[in-house]
């Protein structure tokens, strides 16, 4: 809320390419933008799953025609706005873009080009919607290492099937690789199940990941940097953490 | 077979009182596709709402050792119906259909039965 209140925006530059009206690829850190006539057409980032992966995930083989319209659209727009979160998460160099590339995947998605407003203001949601489930970003490029359940704690089917991909090396972006699914859910998960204590939060915040590690699989995004350092959230921070004791008796309460 | 927009498009033309719908992924609660809706109801932020609701109700069920899977959730307003299927199916992973329904002029009956089908067209 605060972000949007303060009238933040993910990438200017986007904003002004789309006002353009521009045909081109957006080349950034963590992935590019592929724009035609100031839309995003299509998004690539090394950390998100491509829809090929996705589709096939389950066993299935989008060229043998068992792939329905409907099912084949949802799963390239969900790639698109899964690779573009992650390509517009903050980068270190300028970003650059190259008029007239278009993207050379040889069957062209069914989907259709998305405002580029849409692509910022869905990112600027999602990197919210993370920091109010668990505002520990360290969780997101750490490797997940399940902790036991406390009697009674139940998790959903899909949760209980990331935990069991979980060894203690795999992080949250190879984890979606592995499993075939958008890395922001995973990522999401992973946050609300260190939130449930059932993934351990690293007491440090994860160190800047160096671009040739994220081919690898390492997740790019971080959130907005925090003032006060990150301290463990399960050890004694020097000053009480109000905002974190309130969250643990909401959460206590709503297990009543 | 349909894709989203036509299958959206058919749930508030076939649909009598429909106000407004949306294709919801519920995991990140984004809206892949909406139809509808406006100033008095932005759908963008009643997917991202309702899959809380979804998600609460998956718990409660993992809580009570439900088996079951969810068909829909009816949520009774004073002048309105607001309806959650979720879609079944092998590509649809956590997603639902979300409709808002004028309660003066739907049938809530056949409502749900319209929802159904255009589920199926939609083949996921």
């Amino acid at each position: 809320m605060s972000a949007r209140a303060a009238g933040a925006v993910v990438s200017p530059m986007l904003l002004r390419l789309a006002r353009e009206h521009a045909t081109g690829a957006l080349i950034r850190d963590h992935g590019t933008l592929y724009l035609v006539d100031g839309r995003v057409a299509h998004a690539r980032s090394p950390v998100a799953p491509g829809a090929d992966v996705l589709l096939t995930a389950g066993g299935r083989q989008p060229r043998q025609g068992r792939i329905s319209a409907g099912e084949l659209e949802i799963c390239h727009l969900g790639a698109l706005f899964d690779a573009a979160f992650f390509a517009l998460a903050p980068g270190r160099g300028p970003a650059r873009f190259q008029y007239g590339a278009v993207h050379g995947t040889p069957a062209a998605p069914a989907v259709r080009p998305v405002p580029a407003a849409d692509i910022e203001r869905e990112t600027l949601r999602r990197r919210e919607l993370l920091d109010t489930v668990w505002p520990y970003p360290a969780v997101d490029a750490a490797p997940v290492v399940p902790r036991p359940a406390a009697p009674g704690q139940t998790v959903t089917p899909r949760q209980r099937d990331l935990l069991a991909h979980a060894d203690g090396l795999r992080t949250p972006a190879q984890l979606a690789w592995a499993l075939g699914r958008p890395a922001f859910h995973v990522l999401l998960e992973i946050r609300r199940l260190a939130a449930a204590g059932l993934v351990t939060t690293p007491p440090e915040p994860a160190p800047p990941v160096p671009y040739e590690a994220m081919t690898h699989g390492a997740v790019p995004y971080r959130a907005v940097p925090r003032e006060p350092p990150l301290h463990d959230p399960a050890g004694f921070a020097p000053e009480p953490d109000i905002a974190l004791l309130r969250r643990l008796r909401d959460a206590l309460e709503a297990h009543l | 077979m349909a894709n989203t927009e036509t299958a959206l498009k058919e749930a508030t033309t076939v649909i009598d009182g429909a106000l407004g719908a949306a294709l919801v992924d519920y995991t990140s609660g984004m809206a892949l596709g909406t139809i509808g809706g406006g100033k008095d109801l932005d759908l963008t932020v009643a997917a991202a709402g309702n899959t809380d609701v979804v998600r609460a109700k998956v718990r409660t069920m993992e809580m009570l050792g439900l088996q079951e899977e969810i068909e829909d959730i009816l949520i009774t307003l004073g002048t309105q119906y607001h309806l959650i299927r979720l879609l079944k199916g092998r590509g649809a992973n956590g997603l639902f259909l979300y409709l808002a329904l004028d309660k003066q002029r739907a049938n809530l009956a056949m409502a749900r039965h319209q929802l159904k089908k255009i589920e199926a067209e939609l083949e996921i």
